[in-house]
Order: structure tokens, then sequence, then C-alpha cells
């Protein structure tokens, strides 16, 4: 489409393309051209070749010596009097932020947009990236966080107190038992655990140290925190006991060793496979206890497999928590309350978490009795997907038990809720009124997908929020619920955030014009699924820059559309110009790149 | 990244539901073509799943991406085979027991 | 002849009000319904008697003896010239059927030059202004394949003539371009001629492009200015009147004449092939059929006919009358099968609304998954017609293009001018869209080109170099 002399303006460096045919002796104004926003469509599909385009700049004013069609590049040998190129413009965002301080810029995840050669269009265009204009940095101006007209007092609703105990060594003694910071490992607890599952034909525990991290070890299925809760506390309130500097991690084959949900693929090296820090991941310098399950051949892909494993894993953590309960309140090293409190007068939001439901490993159990546990929770699969409601200090007990599935660097394992960055953030932000989290599952099946989606839809209607995030962990057919979410939740005027990983290989499946607030989860140097355990899960980072643009969202400012490409240097510059105007520093997680790269083995099977 | 050569050459392939299972579905292509085993969340139904289904998707060639071999690759299938060799002969070994 | 159907409405406003009654004698010129509102008087086309009434329309069993005399106007000795064009009733013949009377109630002298969209205008000096007054021509006659308004400057350049200086009297305005399209070399010889000694009047040649004869368009290629959508000629300091229109004007004042008929092209799938028939002085009311009929019948079978022109007009059936604004009937060919195919719209103010080009893709048996309107098609007020920023100026179609395959259409229907349709050529077929043009049914009938890409120039020169 034609432009008009402002986007002619804001694209003065793009490529100068004839919207339609032009005849000979004609001066070249911005209705003459075509709108570059939609030109990485147009070369994709072969219809366009910007080899040798002068700019828009370039162009303006000039003379067209030739009759051209429609959709034709402009190039020196057609043009009489072109204009000399200026520099690119200064970054656009500095100077934006000096016209409003209040600045608040937010990232967009660039939406791939796939045209096939004459049929099968499979992913759509969210409204605005082909109109509006692409710019590299997707960004909105002044904040319009909403101050109330009254200021109202935040109501305390309830508190969460984690009494931490430290672990420095974990031995194997005759009996489960803490002291000081020693954790015992019953020996011959592994029958027990065998014997408790039919499924489970053997069970071996190795306790990793660090320095034993260049260890090779099968898909690490689930990472999780030891904790219990105090006396006769429920999760997401009173009193938890959680141990630190060690973790649980289940790891498993089936009877013929074949990996217990065999997508998982981050077997090998510990120490090459695992994004240390994630909120999911260890931490560097964690002692891990790790399970390794054998069960029974061919159900490492059916649902009661990976349940088995899990639940016969349980059973150590299970011993270890009864210990725990009995550890002495003197050796707690540090205690951490959170509060979580509704904020009348805020802007109310809640977090949709998607998880995972189409089956077998693509499972989670839902409230358990003891943090992450396996007793008393129930499967999402079971519950139908639909949405479970929880408080955010419920999610940060450790509600989810997670079977997790694929693929690695993006799934979110049971200790990524235990941590999950988002609400956190939105717990502490003082702006808003993080109202709760609502948990829906993803079936496998469409109709089920859009039967779940519309119960999300419904309750965001109930909760009369002014503003929704919606995560999901992997991609795949996930995003198409994940889409559906913002539709049916942007579709009851809510304006709504998305967080997932996209970059280029979970570029979205389909889109809806509600998709207008995207955050990329992605890290990984290449933007695709590197393997590398919880790589590209949702950190700190991300949920900053999603809180930003919900709260510009919901300040009726528009985001600029996505590039259709992915770029990772959008993410770049919207941190920059966060940390410009909030003036705090926003240390970005490292990725792949900083772990040691693979040696080649000197000696084969070692 | 390497950029690809022929990535934009989709070809509709079409294949058949060889396997269901919980976690996943294996697909063989038609024509004798190969077999294909995906992740639930990576196959899109709106009917309930079954063996004997005919499916389609687009794909591309499969192009490498340099001569160099990963040594960790190597190393993890090594270690993968080996494993499960042990473990077939011990359950043939348990079975004779 | 038979029964002859009038119409209360045929014209821009509310409908008339009857003044006959059922059973009454009426002549050529007798008064039978006035306005009610903004409208125009409405005359007897025929001798006969009123036989009913109905809501929308007066019937007439029309006589057998139909003498050329008819009751002129009563209008006082003293009358003015507009009051005598609004005492004829006339409106404005080429289509749009606004009141001639209120159109030509302004002063141009003194009318201000309106405030131009700098946007549009990007190449007129800030403070532009028209010298005077003008009366525009609209000779253009743009729909493809209709031939009656410059077979009329053929053959009575003299009450074109005449016309042209009743309106610049009544209006004040001091010059008159009559806009006419290149191609009419006969046409443009004759006037010519009778312009020689009439230095107030001059031509402006058009290219052979659609659309040309849009008010706006006319305005653009005689004066350089272009309107916005909202704009009246007047802001130009022009009034745009078609040949035929002034001609009636002429007729009014000269004779005392009612408009109680009405010049037209009859073409398409007709015995005798698909040359066109043009008629002059067709009395309103006289019905389609009828008129059909006289072209020598339809040959056979046909897609549909169309009321007015292959762009802007609609699908009537054998009964319907003419009206005042009736410019062509055309019998089209019968239409392509689509087989339930998916089919986008691209609508269009160039074209048909879009129930029009539903209506051509249900005809065509195509499934409709997607509408796409063109980026200056502009709807002044919620249901209004379109109106085209830049008539005849493409603004670009390749976004409509993505969305159509995006929506999985496999054909797409347009209804765009020379320069849009040229655009969606260039990207269209490439993404495997398969184009039609709303058209295509009436261009084949009359051997005309399809609106397709664009081979001939959107400017012309001047000269009279043939």
């Amino acid at each position: 489409m034609s432009i008009t002399a402002e986007t002619a303006k804001e694209h003065a460096h793009d490529p100068a393309v004839l919207c339609c045919r032009a005849e000979a002796g004609i001066t070249i104004e911005p209705a003459n051209l075509e709108d570059p926003a939609i030109f990485d469509d147009l070369v994709d599909s072969g219809l366009l070749c910007l080899d040798g385009c002068l700019t828009i700049e370039e162009v303006l004013g000039a003379k067209l010596t030739k009759t051209c069609d429609s959709l034709c590049p402009l190039t020196k040998d057609v043009l009489d009097g072109v204009n000399a190129p200026t520099t690119e413009a200064p970054a656009e965002e500095a100077e934006e932020v000096e016209e409003a301080p209040a600045a608040a810029p937010v990232a967009a995840a660039p939406l791939k947009i796939h045209i096939g050669e004459g049929k099968d269009i499979n992913l759509e265009i969210p409204v605005g990236a082909l109109g509006a204009t692409g710019t590299a940095v997707a960004e909105v101006p002044a904040a319009a966080v909403a101050t109330a007209a009254e200021e109202q007092e935040p109501k305390l609703i309830r508190s969460l107190t984690r009494k931490h105990f430290n672990i420095t060594e974990v031995k194997r003694g005759p009996e489960t038992k803490i002291e000081g910071t020693t954790l015992y490992i019953r020996e011959g607890i592994e029958k027990e655990c065998i014997d408790s599952q039919e499924l489970v034909y053997d069970l071996k525990i190795d306790i990793i140290t660090p320095e034993d991290y260049h260890t090779y070890s099968e898909t690490i299925m689930d990472v999780q925190p030891i904790a219990t809760k105090d006396g006769e506390d429920e999760i997401g309130s009173g009193i938890t006991r959680v141990l630190d500097g060690v973790v649980m991690m289940v790891t498993g084959t089936d009877a013929n060793g074949v990996q217990i949900g065999e997508f998982g693929s981050s077997e090998g090296y510990l120490d090459e496979n695992i994004m240390w820090g994630r909120p999911g991941a260890p931490d560097k310098g964690e002692i891990f206890i790790k399970t390794q399950v054998t069960v029974k051949e061919g159900t490492n892909m059916e649902r009661p497999g990976p349940l088995a494993a899990h639940t016969a894993s349980d059973m150590i953590t299970q011993e270890i928590r009864e210990a725990l309960k009995k550890v002495d309140e003197s050796f707690v090293v540090n205690e951490e309350v959170f509060d979580q409190y509704r904020r009348p007068g805020k802007k109310k939001v809640v977090i949709v978490k998607e998880i995972m439901g189409q089956g077998a490993m693509h499972d989670n159990l839902i409230l358990p009795v003891e943090p992450v546990g396996v007793l008393g929770a129930r499967p999402n699969v079971d519950l139908g997907n639909v949405p479970v409601c929880v408080s955010p200090l419920e999610v940060l007990d450790g509600c989810i038990h997670a079977l997790t599935c694929i693929g690695p660097a993006s799934k979110e394992m049971s200790r990524h809720y235990w941590r999950e960055p988002l609400v956190l953030e939105a717990l502490h932000d003082e702006e808003i009124d993080l109202c709760g989290v609502i948990f829906v599952g993803s079936p496998q099946i469409n109709a089920e997908k859009f039967y779940v989606s519309k119960r999300v839809g419904q309750v965001c209607e109930m909760l009369d929020v002014d503003g929704a995030f919606i995560t999901t962990e992997g991609f795949g057919n996930n995003h198409i619920d994940f889409a559906s979410h913002h539709e049916q939740i942007g579709k009851r005027g809510i304006p709504v955030v998305g967080l997932s990983f996209c970059a280029v290989q979970g570029a979205l499946v389909v889109g809806n014009k509600y998709m207008t607030y995207m955050v990329d989860n992605n890290k990984s140097e290449s933007g695709i699924e590197n393997e590398v355990l919880a790589c590209n899960t949702l950190c700190k980072e991300e949920a900053i820059r999603a809180i930003q643009m919900l709260k510009n969202a919901m300040g009726g400012e528009p985001v600029k559309a996505a590039e259709k490409k992915w770029n990772p240097n959008v993410k770049a510059s919207n941190v920059e110009v966060i940390e410009g105007v909030t003036g705090e520093k926003i240390d970005l997680v490292k990725n792949e790149q900083s772990l040691p790269m693979s040696q080649k083995r000197k000696e084969k099977y070692d | 990244m390497k950029d690809l050569q022929y990535g934009d050459r989709i070809i509709r392939m079409e294949g058949v539901i060889v396997e269901v299972h919980d976690g996943s579905v294996g697909i063989d292509l038609k024509g004798r073509l190969g077999f294909l085993k995906v992740p639930m969340r990576m196959f899109i139904s709106d009917y309930p799943i079954k063996v004997g289904q005919e499916v389609a998707w687009n794909m591309s060639f499969v192009e490498q991406l340099g001569p160099e071999v990963n040594e960790k690759y190597i190393s993890n299938l090594d270690t993968y085979l080996r494993r499960q060799k042990e473990m077939r002969e011990k359950n043939q070994n348990n079975k004779e027991v | 002849m038979g029964k002859v159907q009038i119409l209360l409405r045929q014209h821009v406003g509310a409908p008339c009000a009857p003044c006959v009654e059922v059973g009454a004698d009426v002549k050529k010129g007798t008064l039978i319904a006035t306005p009610t509102g903004l409208g125009a008087n409405i005359y007897a086309s025929v001798y006969g008697t009123v036989t009913e009434i109905t809501e929308d329309r007066i019937i007439i069993e029309a006589a057998d003896e139909q003498p050329d005399e008819f009751v002129p106007i009563d209008v006082p000795e003293d009358a003015s010239k507009l009051d005598m064009v609004k005492a004829a009733g006339v409106v404005g013949m080429g289509g749009a059927g606004f009141p001639t009377g209120v159109k030509l109630n302004i002063n141009l002298a003194e009318t201000p030059m309106g405030e131009l969209n700098p946007e549009i205008n990007p190449e007129l000096p800030e403070n532009f202004s028209i010298d005077c007054g003008y009366i525009l021509i609209n000779a253009a006659e743009c729909e493809p394949g209709l031939e009656h308004n410059t077979q009329q400057i053929e053959t009575q350049p003299d009450k074109v003539i005449r016309g042209i200086k009743y309106c610049m009297e009544i209006t004040h305005a001091e010059k008159t371009i009559i806009a006419i399209k290149k191609k009419h070399h006969k046409a443009i010889k004759t006037l010519q001629k009778a312009l020689e000694n009439e230095p107030a009047i001059t031509m402006h040649l058009l290219p052979d492009i659609y659309p040309m004869g849009e008010e706006r368009a006319v305005v653009r290629e005689c004066l350089g200015v272009n309107l916005d959508t909202m704009q009246l000629p007047s802001a130009a300091r022009s009034v745009v009147v078609n040949v035929e229109t002034a001609c009636r004007v002429a007729e009014a004042i000269d004779e005392k004449r009612p408009c109680i008929s009405k010049n037209l092209t009859v073409r398409g799938k007709l015995n005798g092939g698909n040359a066109a028939h043009v008629y002059m002085d067709v009395p309103i009311g006289v019905s389609v059929g009828e008129l059909i009929e006289r072209a020598g019948g339809i040959d056979g079978k046909y897609g549909e006919i169309i009321m007015g022109g292959a762009f802007t007009g609609k699908s009537t059936e054998l009964d319907a009358p003419i009206t005042k604004t009736t410019g062509a009937i055309l019998v089209t060919i019968e239409f392509p099968d689509l087989h339930g195919a998916n089919v986008g719209i691209l609508v269009c103010a160039c074209g048909g609304s879009e129930e029009r080009m539903r209506e051509i893709a249900e005809k065509m048996n195509g499934k409709v998954v997607s509408v796409c309107r063109c980026k200056q098609a502009i709807e002044n007020k919620p249901g209004a017609p379109l109106k085209c920023l830049r008539p005849g100026n493409c603004p670009g179609q390749v976004k409509n293009n993505l969305q159509f395959k995006k929506d999985k259409c496999e054909y797409i229907i347009i209804g765009n001018c020379s320069d849009c349709s040229n655009t969606v050529m260039a990207s269209g077929p490439k993404m495997g869209l398969k184009v039609f043009h709303q058209t295509d049914h009436v261009m084949r009938t009359v051997g005309h080109p399809l609106y397709r890409t664009l081979r001939v120039s959107k400017q012309v020169s001047q000269d009279i170099d043939f």
C-alpha cells in the first residue's frame, strides 16, 4: 500500500519500491511507494528482489525516467536526481526516552510468516505486523501505569515463609537423616522404590557433587527442590522447610535402554547440558541426588511409565522430607517471607500459565500435599486440562510437579515453578494488583484446546482483570492454545502479553489480532532448541520486559510490530531502554556459549 | 547459523500413522520414504488419533550443515547404544533364569 | 408500448409524491409527481391512462398513438433559466441523478476556492487558486461499451454548446472545459469545428482508462486539483455536468421541454451481434425487455442483464423500467463456473458494491471467503457509497493479495479501475491467485479488452494530432 509522508520519513533508510505502475516523467512521492513493512514477505515469496534498490530518502523528489510497473524496486538507472543518502539516524530509542522520561519500552517477539508457494499458508500475520511500521525496536512511549485516583492501602492476603537448611554433603547411611549439614540417604531404599511401582524394574541413586559434574547422564526428566511443609501447613501458606545446596534430579530409560520421554535428548555430560542458574535448572555448586529409573520396556512413551518413574523417585524425596521436618530450628540459615498483597486501586492482572497436557510425559501433577510431591496431586490430564486457579504463593510453594517432556531447553521443570520469575516479579510489583495464577493444560486435540481456552476467557471475564500474562513452555501444538487464550482474553477487551520461546524454531504456529504483545523467552545464540536444559525458559529479564509491556498495554499504548524474521537485537535494544528509563541494570543471563564444549573423547567407551 | 540452500523448496509429504503412544505418534512416510516419530505436542490433531489415519505436512530437503562430526553426539550415541545392548542382554539373562 | 412504469425516485433525494389519480389521462409532459424534499419533478413520458399507483411507482397504460408533441413546462413568462431547469425535472443523466436545478444554483464567480488537502496535492503551490468559475462537461463516457454520449456530441453539437452556455450563464462561470476521451476522433473533430468561435469553451482530452468520468477525476484531469472524498467540485470553483444533462438543460430552456426521455445504449449478447444500439429520447418508464426486443432480442442463453455500465451498474430484470439515470442495458454471456472454489473479493469505489461483488461471486458459483477493500475506497458515512480518494491512481494492492492468500482464496474477483487492476495483476497471479474482474463477462460479451494489465499511458497529449 502506498505510504504517507510520515511513513516515508520513518522508513527513510528502507528500500524504495513502487507500489503501483508509474509512468516516466513523474516525480517520486510517498504515494508512489510501497510500505516497507511487507517487503520481507514479498522477498520470501519471490515477488521482490531488492538488489541495487535505493532507499526511500534517496528517491523522494527524483524523476522517474522509465515507466515501471507495480513492485518495481527503484534503482539508479530509472531515476534522475537521486538524493545523497544520509547516515542512519542515531538510535531511535535514545531520542524517544529523552522526550518522554516515563517511556517504557517493550519487546515484541518476532512472528514468522511463511507463505507457501500458492497454498498451505500455515502462519498468520498478527494485525499491525504488516501495516504498521516494523522497526527493530518495539517500544511504547510513556508508561501509563494506573495511578488510581485515590491511594488505597494494599491488603495482605497471606504469607509464606521459606526456612532454608543448608546441605554441604550427601551420604548413604543406615537411615535417612540430616545431621548438621550432612544428608544421609538410607541404604537399600532403592528396593522399596522399585517394589512400590509395578512398572519400575530398577532404580539407581547417584550422588553427583560438583567434582562429578562431568558425568554422563540419561535425559534429565526433572529437577526438583527438596522441601516440606511444617506441621499442618498447606501448600501456599505457612512455613515451608527447604534444603539448600541439593536438588533431586529424575532420569531414566525403559528396560531396553530407551529414554523415558524419548525426545528429551538432554543426555550426555551434565556440565555440558545444563544451563546453570535458570529458574528450573540446578545452580552451579549444588549436589544432585540423581535417580536413574528403569521402567518396563515400551512404557517410556506411555502414560504410566514416566509417572511411575516420578512416583518411585518421590519415595526418596518423601523420606528426606520426613527427616527435614525433624531438623532443629537452630539449623535454619536463611528465612524468606513471601507476602501476597492485593493492591486495590491498581491495575488488576492475572497470570495464565499454560502447562502441557497432551498425555504421557506431557503432563503435570497439580497441588500435591508436599511441595513438588506426588501424593494428593491430580494430573491435569485427568482434570481434563481445564483451568485451575491457584494463588501466586501456591506456585512458589511447589504446587506443580512437572513430568516435563520436550524440549530440554524450553521445558519448565518442577523447580521452575518454585522460582517462577514472572510470578515473583508481579508479586513484588507495587504498581499492579496480581490477583492470582491460572494453570491451564494443553490437550492434544484442537477441539479440546478450544474447549479449555474458552474457559480461560470466561474466568478472566469473571475476574474483571485489566490485563493478563499468558506463558507457555516449549513449542509445538501448545501454541495453538496459546493463540486461542490470547483471543479469548483479548476479545473481552483485556490486554494480553504473551511469553513463549519463539525465536527461529519455535515460531508461532498461528496468530490472531490479539497477539500484539509478545515476549520471546529465547536466549540461545541461534534461536533454536539447543538441547541445553532450561536455556530458553522464562527468566527474570523476560518477566521485567513482560510486566513493562503489560503496563503499557493497559495504558493503551501501542506496541510497534515485530520484524518478520527473528532478530535478537530487538530484545537487546529493549533491555537497554528499560535500563535507561528505570536506571537499574538488568543482568542478562548467559546462554549455552558459556558452557564447556564437548571434548573429543580420547578413548572410546571410557 | 548456516543458511539452508534448499530451505524454501517446500514439498508436501504424506504419511500414515503406524504407531500411537500416549506421548508420541509414529508415521510411515508414503512411498517408503522413511519413518517419522514425533512427540504429541508437535502433532496437530483435530480428531482422536488412530493407526491408519493419513497425515500430511510440508517439508524440505535435509542438508548437511558441514563435514565436521560432533563428538558429543558420537559419544552420546555410543553410550546410549551400549547401554541399550547391555540392558537387552540383561533382560535376556533374566528371562533365562 | 403497453405499460410504462415511472419510478417515484429517479434522483438523489427523497421519492416524489404522486399528483395524479388512478384513471387520469396523461399526455407527454403532464406533471405526475413532485418532490417532497431534495428531488425533481416527474412528468408522464407518454400519452395514456394512469392504471395504478404503488408505493414506488406510477403505472401508465400507454395509448396506441404517441404524437411527438408534449405539454411544455408550466412556468411564468418571466421565469429565470434556473427556474426552468428546476421545473423541467432535469437530473444528472450520467448516472448520479443529482437534481440539476440544485447543482446549478451556485454563483461560481463568488465561490471561493476550497481548502485543498496537501497530502493528495503535493505538486500544487500552497496558495493555489483557480482563476474563475468553470463548467466541466463530462463527456468521458467512461463505462466501456457505451456510445450514446459520444453520438450525441457527433450529431447535436449545437445543442450541447447551447446547454453549456446556459449552464455558464446560470452559474456565472467564465469558462468551460469539455472532458472527452481522445479515442473519440469524430466527436472531437465535430466539437473542434463547433468551438471555432467559442474562446471560452475548450476541450481536455482524456486517456482511455477507467475511471475518467468520476466527478472528481474530471476535476483533476481538467483543473489539476485533487479533491478529497467529502469535497464537491465547487471547492475547485467548478460544476461538473454530464453532456446529456447539458442538452436537457438546453431543451428545458429553449423548448420548455420537461425531462421525460433518456438516451441510452443497449448492447450485448443480442440477435444480430454485439454492436452498440444507441437509442435517443427513449421515454422514461419503458421496460428493459422492450428495449432489448427493440435491439433484436437476447441471443440464446445469457448470464445476466445489467442496468447501467459494467462497473457501476446493477443486475436487473426484463420488466424493470428505465429511469432518468439509466445509461445502458447490457446482456452478458454466461458466467464461468468456479465449482464452489474459495473466492476473495476486492471491493473498490470504482466498481460494484460489496453486495454486487458477492452477487457476481455467487453467479460464478464461488464461495466468498475473504473480502478486502481498496485502501483508497472511503466510506464518507456508514452505508454511503464508497468514494475513491485518488480515482484512477492506485494505492498499491499487494497487502490485499497477501490477505487473500492467507484466507486461502483460489480466485479473486476485483472491481478496480485500470490502474489498480494493473497492480493486482503485478502480484496476484505470481502468488497463485486467479484473477477475475467484475466486468469480465461484459467485456467478453462486447469484445472489449479485459481489465488486467495496463498497457496504455495515463497521460495523453492534448494535441488533436489525428
